[in-house]
């Protein structure tokens, strides 16, 4: 009778605890349950971000791109001038083995180089005759210009130390700030060399365009002076074909 | 209109995650009630914007705790949002006057999308 007693207690007991376990149990599942959909909701959230920003990218370059062609209409022989200065610079810039070809603010400020020369007039811009020198100092302002008119842009960083010091030489001659060596941003150093080549080989009412080989000459003969060696010697470096392809495929 | 919410539900999990949610998304001042009861005298005090409210709980559930709170008159401008566990209770958290419900597990997303729209 006693036992019986007993029995019917510790079985009670064991109830009640199994049945405080399933409670605690479901309270486990449902937290763990909350958990994954915070989880859930944090992924998608991700993937929009890093759609977002890839759109947002897209549109930064798009635009970019639209000021540097309205730049380049008034300038009827340089065609795709920024877009293919923009590509040589990447390719340079890989050469090189800097990181600077991945930051988007290096092709923007290559791509906008210029943008100062909306303040030049024509008639300085496209004057046939040797420039006197009040007119050298207008034509050599649009550098300053350029980093004016680019001043309240915060996505542009970087890319206006391009668009001040892109036509810096490497011996402390160039302007606007006579900047020489090291001191010169490094993606101004990668720009010079850029622009050149370009210039080098487009055609140009005055002459024809130069062979690539004759334009690595030239550029070769100007390293320690106009450019940085090291960056002319990242230049030897980059096959003609990569070269080739951007001046046929930009134009 | 005070800009408080008050966040009613026995398991202290949930209530710092949602809490934690809601941390600074619109300004408001997050109180927690733990059963219905306390969110009663909680919300004479601080008379919330909002009212997320559990249906499961000890003392007071969440259904006669939102009963409660319409009966309010001066609580009529507070939104309640029922914290449900399944469909079953959507329709009675209707009835009881709750203006919205979130079913659990909710999506933090839903949570915050439905404080934003509240909010303004």
């Amino acid at each position: 009778m006693e036992v019986t007693q007993r029995e019917r207690v510790l079985e009670e007991e064991l109830a009640g605890l199994r049945a405080r376990i399933t409670e605690v149990e479901a309270q486990a599942a449902a937290k763990e349950q909350q958990l994954e959909r915070y989880a859930a909701d944090l992924r998608e959230t991700f993937k929009q971000e890093r759609e977002r920003s890839a759109q947002l990218r897209d549109s930064y370059i798009t635009t970019v791109r639209a000021l540097a062609n309205a730049v380049e209409a008034r300038d009827a022989y340089t065609g795709k001038h920024a877009e293919r200065v923009a590509a040589y610079g990447l390719a340079l810039a890989r050469a090189l083995g800097s990181r600077l070809a991945d930051d988007p603010e290096i092709e923007f400020g290559f791509l906008l180089h210029d943008i100062g020369k909306v303040a030049v007039p024509d008639a300085i811009l496209y004057k046939p005759e040797p420039l006197t020198e009040p007119e050298r100092h207008l034509m050599e302002r649009h550098t300053i210009i350029g980093v004016q008119i680019l001043r309240g842009v915060d996505f542009l960083g970087e890319a206006k130390a391009v668009v001040r010091s892109h036509h810096e030489r490497w011996d402390g001659n160039g302007y606007p700030d006579g900047l020489a060596r090291d001191d010169i941003p490094l993606a101004a150093r990668v720009f010079a060399v850029a622009d050149t080549l370009d210039a080098l080989t487009t055609d140009r009412p005055y002459r024809p365009a130069s062979p690539l080989c004759a334009s690595r000459e030239i550029i070769s003969s100007l390293a320690g002076t106009q450019f940085d060696p090291a960056v002319v010697e990242a230049f030897g470096g980059v096959p003609d074909g990569d070269l080739e392809r951007i001046r046929t495929e930009i134009q | 209109m005070n800009s408080a919410v008050l966040i009613v539900d026995d398991d202290p999990f949930i209530r710092r995650l949602i809490a934690t949610t809601l941390e600074d998304v619109a300004g408001f001042e997050l109180i927690q009630a733990a059963d219905g009861e306390e969110a009663l005298a909680l919300a004479d005090e601080s008379k919330p914007r909002i009212v997320f409210l559990d249906v499961d709980m000890p003392k007071l559930n969440g259904l006669d705790a939102c009963r409660a709170l319409r009966e309010r008159e001066d609580l009529a401008g507070t939104r309640i949002v029922m914290l449900t566990a399944g469909v079953q209770h959507e329709r009675a958290a209707h009835d009881a006057g709750a203006d919205l419900f979130l079913t659990k597990p909710f999506s933090p997303l839903d949570l915050l999308r439905l404080v934003d729209e509240l909010a303004s």
